[in-house]
């Protein structure tokens, strides 16, 4: 079945994602590439592009990082393409690098960037702003509210940065991004440009190093034109009657609490309220219109007080004893994403409104103390849990005792580590920061593991491996090789094979990079061999110099669609031998095994086992077999 | 006319996104608007998954209020009381999946599985509307414990509370479902509706 990203029918109503809605808009707005890094909330961007591009005769792919997705898209701008390039918000920082001189040359075809911000760390290590992102380097910031919006916005960013040659960021929560409505389509635009090196705009030989250089200053003209044009934009929207002493701003999505919670409340003509979708230049004279004469205003955004700040200061000439409420004067919690609660609270509040929800607050209590956490854990199968098993042991022979080693982590399900039982990893922090702090410990003689997978070894480990080699830091590198980009939903890395929308490539190997770059020792295990994979992390961990073991195997959840239809190798408990130690439950804790309370004996969950052996390997008396008993 | 407000709770894996996805399309072949917040992580490993589906009215945020779904739509009975406590409207109608799906600290022998009767009690004082049935078993019975979800659907389907016609609702299923899959999960979607019936 297509996807309704797809169909060309103008007026059609159809459920789409926000991401799905932004990559329906980039179609209607005449791109033909589009490329992208995985990341929780943005992933579905890409992923319906990696669907839909054969189709729709556009160019996707998941580049090996954000930089050289934005590097991809620049390039294809330049020859007057219109791309769109999506990320989550820490993606942005990694593209920093190459959004900054975008902003100064300039684009040629339309080139939207979509930052997908994490308010509340839903799924991130941060709830960074990239408003502050676009600021800093003059680029036009516009958030949609709504899946409608998200589609219709990507589509005026495109047009809009062909006109006034600056990147568009298109900024997302994921609230929005993950949310699904109903969405008209518009049409879609099949621009078939032949492509040509604008060399007037970008050629050092035809334009001149001086005229391309220098342009700082063309940049802020840029801005400024944009400004104008968001004064008029329809895209904002304000209701004000000139009788009201009170008003809200909602910025971006932010602006459905706002909406929702006036009309829940009822209070119609007795309150302001302005929509802001443009905050990235602030339409400075249409905010100072709708603060100038009110007494008190609530601006609502997330996260930080980006808007709040801006028209504090256009208030401080304008309407000097407004009563400004938001995130900075305390109004609204400094961290977090908004919710009803906090806006409906906050609203009547300064209408002098009754508005109370019947309170739960025992109840609630009650069901903490009943009920448990579901804490995340990894699959059934999961070769990942084998490689740490295997690790632990190993380190504990080598070593004498797991705490005389630092395990550096990384992003990605094996990142799950720290968790019970395993609880083997002591520190994460950005994509291929393992490799990169491993070395400064190493060098004053802590012993360190990094810890890092497949995908993000090809993100960011390659230039910090080669900087072990080069400086002589004698870091022990394991790369949990699942082969897949599973966290974010099976996204494509150069190891696999075969691009974002399925052409067969020739794969490169981790082994051969690390080669390449004079690492000496390098072994590849299959970690569904304990014992294998143990001795060849004891030869690491004692080896001298830089030394890596690359741990791969399949990740389950792949291998087993793989097997479809037919159904993995069932595996049994023989509740005759099993002595109850719950060694397989408490050192290993494959979701698949179960625990007896009555009969004190272990089993297995061949719904979930999916056949991998390693509970096998791990029960000390062999109680447990393929095949039923 | 305000929206009609069901939220959908169960664990990763369970097919919850789908069956909010079919009940949003079912909504808009009904020509009705529909807005569904969903609430997933990392949910592919078990994790609590929670979807909230608004249809109809002039709401914009997809978010519904504490203490204001309609339908509490409960693919296990822990996260029924997890949910159900936070959302369901007072009397609201709550359908619930009685099958447990322990998490990992209760298969491993670690902590307890909290008893039935004082998940069900507690809910009890939000709502004396509670429908608790073993719909896995229907699902199983049908021919695969995955369609779980649309025995759940048929028993929504069967309290008549839904905002569309039941032949929408079946007609989307015909549309939106892999032909291969249709006639098992037209009869889990029975098997729901009957199930629904004789507990009233």
């Amino acid at each position: 079945m297509s996807h309704p990203v797809t169909y060309n029918e103008p007026g059609k109503r159809v459920i789409l994602m926000g991401n799905e809605a932004i990559a329906r808009g980039a179609l209607e707005g005449g791109i033909t590439l589009a490329s992208a890094y995985p990341g929780t909330p943005s992933s579905e961007i890409g992923d319906t592009f990696s669907r839909v591009a054969k189709e729709m005769n556009i160019h996707f792919e998941w580049s090996s990082n954000e930089k050289v997705a934005l590097e991809v898209a620049y390039g294809a701008s330049m020859v007057g393409q219109r791309t769109i390039c999506s990320m989550k918000h820490v993606g942005l920082n990694v593209a920093l690098d190459i959004l900054n001189p975008i902003t100064l040359r300039g684009v040629k075809g339309g080139l939207v960037v979509v930052s997908t911000d994490d308010p509340s760390q839903h799924s991130s290590r941060t709830e960074q702003d990239n408003r502050w992102l676009g600021k800093l380097n003059d680029v036009p910031v516009i958030e949609p509210s709504s899946p409608q919006e998200a589609k219709d916005f990507t589509k005026y960013g495109l047009e809009l940065s062909e006109r006034v040659k600056l990147p568009v960021i298109i900024r997302t929560v994921t609230r929005l991004s993950h949310m699904r409505s109903d969405v008209e389509l518009g049409q879609i635009s099949k621009l078939e440009r032949k492509p040509e090196f604008d060399w007037v705009g970008f050629s050092y030989r035809v334009a001149g190093f001086e005229k391309l250089f220098r342009r700082h200053k063309e940049r802020h003209g840029k801005i400024d034109s944009v400004q104008e044009e968001f004064e008029t934009l329809e895209f904002n929207e304000m209701k004000k009657n000139g009788k009201e002493r009170i008003g809200v701003i909602g910025v971006g999505f932010s602006f459905t609490y706002v909406k929702d919670s006036i009309d829940k409340l009822g209070l119609g003509e007795n309150i302001a309220w302005m929509k802001l979708v443009t905050t990235n230049p602030l339409p400075e004279q249409m905010v100072t219109d709708f603060v100038e004469d009110l007494d008190v205003v609530l601006v609502a955004e997330e996260v930080d007080p980006f808007v709040e700040l801006h028209v504090k200061a256009l208030a401080k000439d304008v309407n000097p004893e407004i009563n400004l409420l938001g995130r900075l004067s305390g109004d609204i919690p400094r961290e977090g994403e908004l919710s009803h609660e906090i806006i409906d609270e906050k609203i009547s509040e300064i209408m002098g409104i009754e508005f109370e929800l019947e309170n739960r607050s025992g109840l609630e209590k009650t069901k903490e103390n009943l009920l448990f956490d579901r804490m995340l854990t990894m699959c059934a199968g999961c070769p990942h849990r084998s490689s740490i098993y295997a690790l632990k042991k190993a380190v504990k022979e080598v070593k004498g005792d797991l705490k005389n080693i630092v395990v550096n982590g990384d992003i990605g399900c094996y990142g799950l580590a720290h968790a019970p039982p395993m609880e083997f990893e002591d520190t994460y922090f950005c994509m291929g920061a393992s490799i990169g702090v491993s070395q400064g410990m190493q060098k004053f003689g802590i012993d360190t593991i990094a810890w890092i997978g497949d995908g993000t070894f090809f993100h960011a480990g390659i230039p910090a491996l080669q900087n072990a080699v080069h400086n002589g830091h004698d870091i022990k590198v394991v790369v949990a090789d699942n082969s897949a980009i599973a966290m974010t939903g099976f996204q494509t890395n150069p190891q696999m094979g075969r691009t974002a929308t399925g052409e067969k490539v020739d794969p490169i190997m981790i082994e051969d990079i690390a080669r390449a770059s004079g690492v000496k020792h390098v072994e590849v295990v299959d970690p569904y061999d304990l014992e294998a994979t143990e001795e060849a992390f004891k030869r690491m961990l004692l080896a001298e110099g830089v030394a890596m073991v690359i741990a791969r195997r399949i990740c389950a959840a792949v291998a087993i669609r793989e097997m479809r239809p037919n159904k993995p190798p069932i595996y049994t408990v023989d509740q005759d031998k099993c002595i109850g130690c719950k060694i397989c439950l408490n050192t290993y804790g494959c979701p698949a095994l179960i625990w007896n309370e009555q009969t004190g004996k272990a089993s297995i969950d061949t719904t979930l086992c999916m056949g991998c052996t390693s509970c096998v390997q791990v029960c000390p008396v062999g109680a447990i077999s393929r095949g039923e008993k | 006319m305000d929206a009609f407000r069901i939220v959908i709770s169960g664990v990763g894996g369970q097919g919850t996104l789908l069956a909010s996805r079919l009940l949003a399309e079912a909504s808009i072949n009904a020509e009705m608007s529909v807005k569904i917040g969903e609430t997933y992580g990392m949910a592919q490993r078990g994790g609590p998954v929670m979807g909230h589906i608004q249809i109809g009215g002039t709401i914009n945020n997809p978010q519904i209020r504490k203490g204001e779904a309609d339908v509490l739509l409960a693919f296990e009975p822990a996260e029924a009381t997890r949910r159900g406590i936070t959302y369901l409207k007072k009397n609201g109608l709550a359908i619930i999946n009685s099958r447990p799906t322990a998490p990992v600290e209760v298969i491993s022998g670690m902590i307890p599985y909290p008893k039935l009767n004082e998940l069900k009690d507690l809910l009890k004082k939000v709502s004396d509307n509670l429908y608790y049935f073993d719909a896995t078993k229907l699902a199983e019975k049908a021919g695969d414990a995955i369609a779980t979800n649309v025995v759940m659907l048929g028993a929504l389907s069967a309290s008549g509370v839904l905002p569309f016609k039941e032949e929408t609702l079946i007609t989307t299923l015909e549309k939106s479902l892999h032909p291969r899959h249709l006639e098992l999960n037209l009869n889990a979607f029975q098997l729901g509706k009957q199930a629904f019936k004789t507990l009233l």
